[in-house]
Order: C-alpha cells, then structure tokens, then sequence
C-alpha cells in the first residue's frame, strides 16, 4: 500500500504534500494542546506498536502472507487526530528505514493512510458505539471500522492515480475495480486481525479504548457521521453502475482544459486520447460492475459475520473472567 | 538487542557510508526529480539513472540477494497498477506508459534504499531536522525509534515463549488465535510500559515537551 516514488505525478504529489501538511498540523496542535503531559510517550508507544505489529505475519494458505495495518487500532486507542500523529511517525520509519513509500510521495501516503485512515475509522467506529456501548458493541464497531478504513484508503489512492495522468489513460472505475478487488480481501484481513486484538484489550484493560466524547451533540453527530460513511461506501461501489462519475470528472477536466494543459508535458501520451476512443464508453463490461459492487457487499458482510462470530467467544470469555474475579 | 534487522547495512564503512548525510540526501532528493521528470522518449537518461545506482549500491556493499528481494515485494503492486491501462484498453495501448511508471518506481526505490542503507537514522533525522522536518515531529520520532527496539525485544520475548508452549504444529485457525493474542497483550504490556516510563519522567521533571538545549 506503501506509494513509491515515480507513480504519482509531482503536481499530485505537490498537492497531496499540502493537504497532508494542513492536516498533521491540527492534529499537532491538538496534541500540544491535549493537558496530559502523557500523550507524547503514549503516542511513541503507539507508533512503535504499530510498526512492530506489522512485523508479526499472518498465513493465508499461499506463499503470500497478511499483516496488520493498524490505522483502526492506533484510532481506538488514540483518537482520531492522536492516530493521525502516530501514523504519520509509522510511515516516516518506514520510508527513512526501509525506502518503503517514496520521498515525495509521502504527502500522498500521509494522507491516505495517516489521514483518510483514521478519520473514516473514527467515524464509523464512534457511529457504532455509540448505539451499542457493550463490549461486544465495541468489537464490532473496531472491525467495521478497519474495514472501511482500508476501503476509504485504497479509494483515496485510486483518485489520486486517475488525477496523475492524462485523461483517459486510465479508467477510473478500471483502477477502483482493481483496488476494490483486492483491498476487501485485505479489509477483510485487517478486520479480523484488528478484532483479535481488540477482544484481548478489551477484556484486559477496556480502559484503554478511547472514551468518546462528552458533547451534548455526539449523537447527532454520529448520525451525520454514519450517513457520511453510508454514502461514501455505496457512492464507491454504485458509481460505476451509473458510470456516469468517471465520465463526468473527465468531461469536467476536458471542458476546463485541465487535460490539454497535461498534454504537452508527457508527449507520449498525446495520441492516446487525442484519437476519440469509440470503444471506450461502450467497453466498461456489465460484469466489472457488478464485480464491485459485489467486492464491496461481500466484504461488508463477511466483516459483519466474523465480527458476530468473534464477539460471541469473547462474551464467554468477559463472562468467564468475572466469575472468576467473583469467585 | 535483537531488532538490529531494522537498520543492518546502515552501519557500514564504505565511502557511500562516510559521505556527509545532507550531501546524500540531497543527492538522491535531485536524482528522485530528474527520474521523475524524464518521458521515456529520453531513455538514455533513465539508462544512465539506472546505471548511477548500480554503481551506488555496489560501491556501497549492499548484498545483491537483499536488493533483489526488496524489488521483488514492490513489483506485485506496482505493475499491477501499470497493467492496469493496456489490460482495460486493449493489448494495443498503454505499455509505454506501463513501462515508465514500472522504471520509474524500481529505479526510485533502490534510490531510496541506497540511502537509507548508508546513512544511520539518527544522522539522517538530523539533516532532515535541518531542512524544515518539525522539532516536534522529531521529537516524536525520537521516542518511537528508541520504543521500537523495546517493543521488538518484548515481541520476540514472548514469540519464543508461545513457541516453548505450543506442543503440537498448529492449524491455520490457532496460528491466527496466537498471533492475535499476542499482539494483543503486547499491546497492553507496552501501554503500560508506556505509562511507567512517564511516571518516571515526570519524576524527572518531564513538562511535555524535551528541553530545548538537548541535542
């Protein structure tokens, strides 16, 4: 997921690099308005926690292997703005210790997984608790939560990638059928690994799950924040039924000139889209459709069945460690 | 300490190694933008990149297995995405573009590995420090590098621990449960170690920020 340098283009690059830096910034300065003089170590601890945790691999029956990702975690235990700090600190190690992500890219990587991560994790898991306040409530809402963070991520990206090149080099809803595809599987991953953790923490010590917010109006707010979402995700995996988003956004471009502007810069790609593409409009196939549709509806309910299951061993659990503490 | 994987070659005493930190970084920061730049109609230019860092990660040591194997985990993803424009458009367009995206990454990325495997973290934070990189962003860095190799220690720790536990070779299902456990308990164990270190740091007058004279 790491975006490595030469994929993006630098004008995105430029404008990833400014969005990142607007956002790091309001959630340093939460930071160093927070009053506990602990957040700064604990949000060490946290990042360090994370880059260990993707170390430990995950067998999936292939030669390949899962690992953890860890922006849903860091946002449970942090908040949402703490999480944005701990993962930014993640992703620098990274790129500064292993060359993973690219140097300029790293705008781009921020704002994907440090900041569209946490956020929309944030809000789906607040949505969800904040109905169902038991453990199990929490359970579920952690795992929904990773699985739309990797989801909101991967889309981030996809936007970024069709932004770089010139219209019609690559077909947004092509890209998003790709990404969709793999990501809910490793949303799905995330989910469950995300949720293994998570039942653990919170039968030890669920005062480590971040308390949410005394605001008169958190209610309404979840609401809004849960429509948000709802939108988002069916938005993401309807558009390209309406198939009207991808040719709309590049008609828009055509129409501004953004795209005869990109033209010159990368001359090969001139004869591409000056020749109007007739089999384009007519190419996108029904079945890539509802392949995405189904990656998105699949995945969410895998996420949900698994959460259940997961849920139920832990009530037994919490149940059995009180009467232990009972007796 | 066992976690010395995390920065193995970086403490080499090759030439590369003894370059001065800004020099390398800027360096490679240049060379990143002329790749970056480069269409492919000027191939000689990204045939003499390629050529440059060849020679960088050779005079540098770097172990030849290691480089290939990095490679091999970034090209999945990567032309996968370039594929993505001559799978969906016809087998007749877009591999030139293909082309230079896949290049374009391979040859940043073993720029980047050049880098980081001849300059030792500190230094590098350092010249980043003095380029702009926030005093609190380092700040931060400072207390997660120092928190990884503590926490990998506690990892490995309680690996061989579950190891010694486990009889019998575990199903797909069991390799998950563990995997899971344990890094649930990490979490908790490093959280609270996570507290007693600040406990001891307020004892030592610890305000929530470093004292600025520290270097």
């Amino acid at each position: 997921m790491h975006i490595p340098d030469g994929v993006l283009s630098p004008g995105v690059c430029l404008g990833t690099a400014a969005i990142a830096v607007v956002g790091l910034q309001q959630a340093f300065r939460h930071l160093d308005q927070s009053l506990a003089t602990r957040t700064v170590p604990l949000t060490g601890m946290v990042a360090a926690l994370v880059f260990a945790g993707q170390m430990v691999n995950f067998p999936i029956g292939l030669p390949a292997s899962g690992h953890l990702i860890g922006g849903a975690l860091a946002t449970i235990l942090l908040g949402p703005r703490g999480a944005c700090v701990a993962l930014s600190l993640v992703l620098f190690v990274q790129m500064a210790l292993f060359s993973d992500g690219g140097k300029f890219a790293y705008g781009a990587n921020v704002v994907n997984m440090a900041l569209v991560a946490p956020w929309t994790a944030w809000l789906v898991f607040q949505a969800i608790r904040s109905r169902f306040p038991s453990p199990r409530g929490n359970l579920v809402a952690g795992m929904l939560a990773a699985w739309c963070s990797v989801l909101a991520s991967a889309a981030c990206f996809c936007l970024q990638f069709w932004l770089s090149y010139p219209a019609g080099a690559f077909p947004l809803s092509r890209v998003w059928l790709l990404m969709a595809g793999f990501h809910s599987l490793i949303g799905v991953g995330e989910a469950l690994i995300t949720g293994g953790i998570l039942s653990v923490v919170l039968i030890q010590r669920p005062d480590l799950v971040q308390a949410p917010h005394p605001v008169p109006s958190a209610k309404v707010r979840s609401v809004i924040g849960a429509g948000v979402v709802a939108a988002l995700l069916i938005a993401a995996f309807l558009a390209p039924f309406a198939s009207e988003l991808p040719d709309g956004l590049e008609k828009v471009a055509q129409e501004t000139g953004f795209d005869s502007r990109v033209a010159p810069a990368s001359p090969i790609l001139l004869e591409d889209y000056s020749v109007p593409l007739p089999g384009t409009q007519t190419e996108d196939p029904l079945w890539s459709k509802v392949a995405t549709a189904l990656a998105g509806l699949l995945g969410t309910t895998t996420v949900l069945l698994l959460s259940w299951l997961l849920s139920r061993g832990m009530a037994s659990r919490v149940k059995s460690t009180e009467e232990l503490h009972a007796g | 300490m066992r976690a010395d994987f995390l920065d193995r070659y970086a403490r080499g005493v090759t030439c590369c190694h003894r370059l001065a930190p800004r020099v390398k970084l800027w360096a490679v920061l240049g060379f990143l933008l002329v790749v970056m730049a480069t269409p492919l109609s000027h191939w000689p230019l990204l045939g003499l990149a390629g050529c440059l860092v060849a020679a960088g990660l050779t005079l540098a040591e770097i172990p030849r297995q290691y480089v290939v194997q990095r490679v091999a985990w970034l090209l999945p993803p990567v032309l996968g995405l370039a594929l993505a424009g001559p799978l969906s458009r016809g087998p007749s367009e877009g591999w030139e573009l293909a082309l230079l995206i896949s290049l374009r990454s391979v040859l940043s990325f073993l720029a980047g590995l050049w880098l980081v495997n001849t300059t030792p973290f500190e230094p590098l934070l350092q010249s980043l420090a003095e380029i702009g990189l926030p005093q609190r962003f380092v700040e931060l860095l400072a207390f997660m590098y120092r928190y990884c190799f503590v926490v990998f220690d506690e990892l490995v720790r309680m690996r061989t621990a579950q190891r010694a536990r486990t009889v019998s070779p575990p199903s797909l299902w069991q390799v998950w449960r563990d995997a899971t456990n344990l890094l649930g308990m990490l979490l908790i164990r490093s959280l609270n170690r996570a507290e007693r270190i600040h406990g001891a740091m307020c004892s030592r007058g610890w305000t929530g920020r470093l004292p600025k004279n520290q270097s």
